[in-house]
């Protein structure tokens, strides 16, 4: 074999561990998923024949569908748009020489490195009316006399859960960008001094704009993570009340495993995977339009 | 030389397989899975929870050639298990608490074919009756649990009242403990979340002389009965007398809550006790009877099951229903099942162990009592699940506001539908 052609299939050798890994892996439980969703599947798991859309249909047309769908969109929008802003503002100031940076940005990692399970059922004990910790606090400060109900609603309670989700993805927002920053060149901010640049105009002129692959990469990963995010909701509430604090994956998996809907339940893990590719699929090419405009 | 060796390799490889393959002709393994109880439920079956030894090396030894595969699983999991195993085709005995629909996906072996007579007769009739689809018995009873009010002694003394009998008093002493703890203790516990909802929604409606379904097993779910029931069920957590969030506080929360000494009433199991001893709590315990709407007895049983599974690809199908029927003689022999019901803190399913139970703790002859007249979920109606989890929704969903007449008359119309839609199907 001459020298070119083995350069030519070398890199493909390389590649196949990968390939074969991703086919059995990744591609084949798809290609299942797929087939379910097309299929007539009883409540204890036995696939029957082809059902063409049936299973789509049937999981439109359940009550909590519109909710959950809304309460998916809230939940990646809040949680991936909020965690943005703030893990960016954090970056910043970690950025910053101070003293006890070094700890600072240790703590930091903590809640990205605490299980998310541990991270909701802290949570809940910390709400919790009875015996949280939140209104012990408060009590013993004397700032409340009777104790609060601090999930006293739904509404109150899916906000609970998208404030834990925000929490536990800030540090990784932040040191994408804190990765980001620190490859800016320092030369550029003392040309805008000497140029007198105010922080502002050195922020939306230079920081910003070099940051922009770090963020690009986080906000992406941090929508297929928030997306298909299933401990918190599940730890936190289960859905409850009547799935009006499901998203779309923790729905999935009680419409599967509680409410045993199995052919249902695959073609809403069908949509939710069409709805991830296209939303990472449009920021993707938004993104790469934009700097190569630049 | 390498291909001597390579030969030589093969060769023994081959003979350690057939060794194997001898080894598995004369063994039956049996795939079985049974639910977690309590903590002591797994040391029981595998640990050394059985007098030092456990289930199943003492079952393995005194039935060679039959080796059991069994795994303990809890009751968040044992569904998805279950089910998984069941698509890979490696179960053979379940211990769960719905039947129903393994019975119509043709998955389950009839109990005809592998429970030996004299077990079989052994069961309380009542309970057998219970695992019925078109005649033909599906499943058997592991154990039943009867569900009672329990109270705080201690509170009731020191108020100078009795545990109320029917609606009415309930309301009134749930005002008065409200009052005379000035809020710091919760009068009544109401669970209905996706763990227990259904229960919740049994105690309302059969104290009020409402039911699941009626005597020809047509479903009544938003009969009137029913409908007020429940409706009564949700003004006690408007008046403030239940414990704060009903959907997402499970009974073991309400458990807790009256094992702490922050909750005065709830409806719990018979093992009530137990649950709080274990919790270490000094909380002093009694039980009465669950109020009604007239003050009317009324009683709710649970029950779980044991079931076989098919296995089509099995040679010898008689061998594999002996090996089972082995299994639940040996399950239900005194010298075991006493034990473990016992551990468990629940009611026996046999005749058999009732004297030697009742002679341990004679409380359960009063428990066995109440057992006599309850009724039980109708789970051998294929839409069971479907409603169980309708009643839970229809419940959550009134809880945040909507009118509880309409979610039961929208479940009624979603299960008559399933209903109709399955008779068609069958025709």
């Amino acid at each position: 074999m001459n020298k070119t052609l083995q350069n030519k299939i070398k890199p493909y050798i390389w590649l196949l561990p990968s390939i074969i890994l991703m086919a059995v892996f990744v591609i084949f439980p798809i290609v299942i998923v797929f087939k379910l969703a097309f299929s007539e599947v009883s409540k204890s798991g036995v696939v029957g024949g082809f059902v063409g859309f049936k299973n789509f249909r049937d999981a439109i047309g359940l009550p909590a569908f519109k909710t959950v769908m809304l309460n998916t969109l809230y939940w990646v929008v809040s949680v991936v748009g909020l965690s943005t802003v703030l893990g960016f503002i954090i970056a910043m100031v970690l950025n910053q020489k101070f003293h006890g940076r070094k700890i600072a940005r240790a703590i930091l990692v903590l809640p990205w490195a605490t299980s998310l399970v541990i991270q909701a059922s802290v949570w809940n004990y910390i709400i919790k009316y009875e015996y949280g910790n939140l209104n012990n606090i408060l009590l013993n400060l004397g700032i409340i006399k009777e104790a609060i109900n601090w999930r006293s609603s739904y509404q109150i309670e899916f906000i609970w859960e998208c404030g834990v989700g925000i929490f536990v993805t800030i540090p990784f927002v932040t040191f994408c960008v804190l990765s980001g920053l620190q490859s800016i060149d320092s030369t550029l901010y003392e040309a805008a001094d000497i140029d007198g640049a105010s922080y502002w105009d050195k922020l939306w002129r230079i920081t910003v704009p070099l940051v922009k692959p770090s963020l690009t990469v986080s906000t992406v990963l941090n929508i297929i993570y928030v997306f298909n995010s299933f401990p918190i909701v599940y730890t936190m509430t289960k859905g409850a009340p009547a799935n009006k604090t499901d998203t779309l994956v923790t729905y999935l998996y009680m419409l599967n495993y509680y409410n045993r809907q199995k052919g249902p339940a695959t073609a809403l893990s069908v949509i939710g995977f069409l709805v991830l590719c296209l939303c990472a699929g449009v920021y993707m090419v938004s993104v790469m339009r934009k700097e190569e405009d630049l | 030389m390498k291909k001597v060796m390579a030969m030589l390799l093969v060769l023994v490889m081959m003979v350690s397989l057939g060794s194997v393959a001898a080894l598995a002709d004369d063994e039956i393994t049996l795939d079985v899975i049974i639910c977690q109880y309590g903590p002591n439920t797994e040391d029981w079956f595998l640990g050394s929870g059985m007098n030092g030894t456990n289930f199943v090396d003492k079952f393995e030894a005194e039935n060679p050639g039959i080796k059991l595969n069994l795994e303990v699983v809890s009751w968040n999991d044992v569904y998805t298990v279950a089910d998984t195993r069941i698509a890979d085709g490696k179960l053979d005995i379940l211990n769960i608490d719905v039947f129903a629909n393994y019975a119509t996906d043709g998955l389950l072996e009839p109990v005809s074919q592998w429970c030996p007579d004299d077990l079989y007769n052994d069961f309380f009739p009542a309970f057998i009756e219970q695992s019925v689809i078109d005649d033909t018995v599906w499943a058997v009873p592991d154990l039943a649990s009867v569900r009672a009010l329990w109270y705080n002694v201690d509170m009731f003394e020191e108020m100078g009242i009795e545990p109320p009998t029917t609606w009415a008093e309930l309301e009134d002493t749930c005002q008065t403990i409200l009052d005379f703890y000035d809020g710091k203790v919760y009068p009544w516990g109401i669970d209905m979340t996706t763990d227990e909802g259904q229960a919740a929604f049994a105690y309302y409606i059969s104290g009020n002389g409402g039911s699941f379904i009626d005597g020809e097993n047509n479903w009544t779910l938003n009969s009137a009965e029913n409908v007020e029931a429940i409706q009564f069920a949700l003004g006690l957590v408007e008046n403030g007398y239940t414990n704060p969030n009903p959907a997402t506080q499970t009974r073991y929360d309400l458990q807790d809550m009256f094992a702490a000494g922050d909750m005065a009433m709830l409806i719990g199991p018979n093992n009530m006790d137990t649950y709080c001893a274990e919790k270490d709590s000094e909380v002093n315990m009694a039980y009465s009877g669950i109020p009604t709407s007239d003050g009317s007895t009324m009683g709710v049983a649970i029950m779980d099951r044991i079931m076989a599974f098919k296995d089509e690809n099995d040679p010898d199908q008689a061998a594999r229903d002996e090996a089972i029927g082995k299994f639940a003689e040996f399950f239900y022999a005194p010298e075991n099942y006493v034990g473990w019901v016992s551990m468990e803190g629940f009611l026996p399913a046999v005749n058999s162990s009732v004297e030697s139970l009742v002679a341990e703790n004679p409380d359960f002859a009063t428990w066995l009592d109440v057992l006599d007249g309850c009724r039980f979920y109708p789970t051998s109606l294929s839409e069971w699940d479907a409603v169980k989890q309708g009643v839970i929704a229809a419940e959550q969903n009134a809880l945040t506001g909507a009118s509880i007449q309409d979610e039961l008359d929208a479940l009624q119309e979603t299960i008559v539908a399933q209903v109709e839609a399955a008779a068609a199907e069958a025709e």
